[in-house]
């Protein structure tokens, strides 16, 4: 299998090889680096179309030279050009056809250090990619022999949650790494105008972590009767006033990763990020896995029969 | 007989009160002191306007006459003194929470379930009474804009001469879905709501005035004392929410001084804007006119200027408002049943969150049905007064707490403190009682007969499951 990262030609292209190199030799795969050029247009009079695609050309060139020098050399590892008229298009055709198991973006210059965010192809293929999809957050870096240790799963309590927490205590097992399963107990403001007090939403907040601990329990028992097992099981739940003080709230350590699930909005086999995934991933100061369900439920059945 | 009076007034222990809300320490302690005396001001005042001032004339100028600006004077005094009790028992009780919560550490358990009902009927019942005012805002605006009125078949309760009152009951539903889905008002729309509704009310004042014929003063108090009290009793209404500004006492900064002013100033603008809108209103059109008027503050208004647009700025102005009123009054319904239900006195249907959208969803829609029944069928005179009687109650339990905790527990820590105790709270149950004594027999009636049933429903469920009772938390019966 292979790992497939997405090139752009500029200052964010080292973080999406980072990444990349960190994933593949977690899951001991191939990587393959991509990037995309748009395609000539029929040749104009001036012939100045040439010259833009030569500087095209050149620097795609340029990136890949020096995406190479990231990549350390004891990792199997390809790069190639694809011309595409859109760039998530590009990537998932050349993902097909190399049966790339993963897909690796960098974030958004747009977003903050250390933190997710997505830029327009990201954007695209958070609703369309058929294979999960990982983010680097903005500036992500990690040492040459570095490994994936802990994957935290989001874990919503709902349906369909399971399965995703099955799906990724399977990865978890299979690149050595800790599970842990969090939950994000987000209490908003009371209005104060409400005059039932400021702790009102305490109250509520406080019962739905006693549901999701419930929840919780019950998906960890599931994971333990599973053939593989991750290397540590472990449940939280992250308190705060808003997502980014409740993420935070769980603590955070070099080399882990964060999946979350699709939405049931979109479609089974693709990636469809929900509104609280969104939110999560944009808050998040590791990489994410966005898996889509379809593949939640391959990986799944998957972990449950692996007997290897 | 004495095991359960002792079960009836067990009372809830604070540390149980604060280590329930604080999750396992998770800003389960201490709240940032971060409101000043300018928002908590805010917090008083748009909790208060705009929930009775659009539609209460039309109610109380037929008791009164025009007498009945002296009624808001009166109703305004007994909300202020009551709040200021309100606010030393909130700060008595270190969690914050409503007068059941209140009642609850301080009073007893049966008491707690008494002042229940009377919030029941104060966020509940005013819910469909600020609803039903809604609709005859919504009405006006239609048939100004659109020349297109609501049929009186749907617009209207079967005593009114209707079917069902659609709109309110439209409006509550919408109001129960962005609660499903976890709206909640922030500071920024209360600061909006505030500057619209005065805006709203000034400018009555402003184009009103305009219409002032002192004759219609003439005959100024044709009902006497008893006419002025059983309006203030009708208009207490318009001061629910008053009691918003205490229960934020944990957030405010240096609360034994800001809280005083700001309960004291609140009252002084929402007063001295009803006493406007009132004084105009009843000089520009004589009292007999105001009987069974919809949207009564638009409608005059069309009548002084001569034109319509005046009625239509103003209805859509009451529209936005009196709709963020409706989903903060069922939003604290909704919060104080589930407090109660996690104190198992209710069954546990109230107090189960819907993992997705983390709200309390069965809570919400049987609040919402229950208050669009409400406003779908009984007439606003009867909801109002409702609402009165059962505020008046919890306020005369509150000061009464006030004075108890006095005696039991003189030695706990207050972060406020009633100025001139004990006249304070004395002046404010006698207040209470005055304006109680001078509703209509039918209302007390009701409520009586209200306030029963919670009570059968204590003491054959509630004592019960009480998880005082259960033992998971440890009784404090002494």
């Amino acid at each position: 299998m292979t790992v497939l990262v997405g090139l752009s030609r500029d200052e964010r292209a080292p973080a999406a090889v980072h990444l990349g190199v960190l994933l593949a030799r977690s899951l001991d795969d191939d990587l393959l680096v991509c990037t995309v050029v748009p395609p000539p247009w029929p040749p104009g009079m001036g012939r100045v179309d040439a010259e833009y695609q030569d500087y095209l050309d050149r620097s795609a060139q340029e990136a890949i030279e020096r995406a190479r020098e990231l990549v350390p050399p004891d990792r199997p590892a390809a790069f190639v050009v694809a011309r595409a008229r859109s760039t998530p298009v590009g990537l998932l055709d050349v993902a097909q056809e190399h049966g790339a198991r993963l897909l690796v973006l960098g974030s958004s210059t747009a977003g903050v250090l250390g933190r997710v965010a997505f830029g327009s192809v990201a954007d695209r293929l958070l609703h369309t990619s058929p294979l999960p999809l990982v983010l680097g957050p903005r500036g992500f870096r990690c040492r040459r022999d570095a490994t994936v240790r802990r994957v935290t799963v989001a874990y919503g309590a709902t349906d369909g949650a399971g399965e995703l927490v099955v799906a990724v205590a399977g990865m978890a097992a299979r690149v050595g790494a800790a599970l842990r399963v969090a939950s994000f107990a987000v209490r908003p403001h009371t209005p104060l105008t409400a005059g039932v007090g400021s702790r009102a939403e305490d109250a509520v907040a406080s019962e739905w972590t006693a549901d999701v601990e419930r929840a919780q329990c019950a998906v960890l028992k599931e994971v333990e009767r599973l053939p593989r097992q991750p290397s540590g099981l472990e449940a939280v739940v992250g308190h705060g006033t808003d997502w980014a003080g409740a993420i935070e709230d769980i603590g955070w350590d070099d080399g882990e990763l964060l999946a979350v699930g699709s939405s049931t909005a979109g479609p089974i086999e693709r990636v469809f990020i929900g509104s609280r995934s969104s939110r999560i991933v944009r808050h998040s100061p590791v990489p994410v896995v966005v898996v889509p369900r379809g593949a939640a439920q391959a990986l799944a059945e998957r972990a449950e029969n692996d007997v290897g | 007989m004495a095991p359960m009076m002792q079960q009836a007034f067990r009372r809830k222990p604070v540390e149980v009160m604060a280590a329930e809300t604080g999750i396992d320490g998770h800003g389960g302690g201490q709240l940032a002191r971060t409101i000043g005396l300018f928002p908590l001001t805010m917090i008083g005042v748009g909790a208060t306007i705009g929930t009775g001032i659009f539609f209460i004339l039309s109610e109380a100028v037929p008791v009164a006459g025009p007498a009945v600006v002296w009624s808001f004077v009166i109703a305004g005094a007994v909300a202020g003194l009551t709040a200021l009790c309100y606010a030393e028992l909130a700060s008595a009780v270190p969690v914050s929470g409503s007068s059941y919560s209140y009642a609850y550490a301080t009073l007893g358990e049966v008491v707690a379930m008494g002042v229940a009902a009377c919030l029941l009927l104060e966020y509940g019942v005013s819910g469909a009474a600020v609803a039903v005012g809604w609709s005859q805002y919504l009405n006006q605006l239609l048939g100004n804009l659109f020349g297109f009125e609501i049929p009186e078949l749907l617009s209207q309760s079967p005593e009114g001469g209707g079917l069902i009152n659609l709109p309110a009951v439209v409006l509550i539903a919408l109001c129960a879905l962005l609660l499903i889905r976890g709206a909640s008002e922030s500071a920024t729309v209360n600061a909006v709501m505030v500057v619209l509704k005065l805006a709203v009310l000034v400018m009555f004042v402003v184009l009103g005035i305009t219409g002032w014929n002192s004759d219609n003063l003439a005959d100024f108090a044709p009902y006497g004392v008893t006419g002025v009290t059983g309006a203030a009793g009708i208009i207490f209404f318009a001061y629910v929410g008053l009691d918003a500004v205490s229960t934020a006492g944990e957030e405010v900064k240096n609360p034994r001084r800001t809280m005083p002013i700001a309960i004291v100033l609140a009252l002084l603008i929402v007063t001295s804007v009803y006493v406007a809108v009132a004084l105009v209103a009843v000089a520009a059109q004589p009292q007999a006119g105001f009987e069974g008027q919809e949207a009564g503050l638009a409608a005059i208004l069309e009548n002084v200027v001569g034109a319509s647009w005046p009625g239509t700025v103003l209805a859509a102005g009451a529209i936005v408002s009196i709709f963020s009123v409706t989903l903060v009054v069922i939003y604290g319904q909704t919060r104080i049943l589930f407090a109660i239900g996690r104190d198992g006195m209710l069954p546990s249907f109230f107090q189960q969150v819907n993992a997705r959208t983390r709200t309390p969803v069965n809570n919400t829609i049987l609040v919402a049905v229950v208050v669009g029944l409400l406003a779908g069928f009984l007439p606003i005179n009867f909801l109002a007064e409702m609402t009165s009687i059962g505020t008046l109650v919890a306020f005369l339990v509150v000061s009464i707490g006030v004075i108890v905790l006095r005696r039991t527990a003189p030695d706990l820590p207050r972060g406020f403190r009633v100025p001139g105790y004990p006249v304070t709270p004395i002046l404010s149950v006698l207040g209470c009682l005055w304006i109680i004594n001078n509703l209509r027999p039918i209302t007390i009636a009701v409520f009586g007969i209200w306030v029963a049933v919670v009570l059968v429903w204590y003491f054959t469920y509630g004592i019960r499951h009480s998880r005082l009772r259960a033992g998971d938390v440890p009784g404090d019966v002494s």
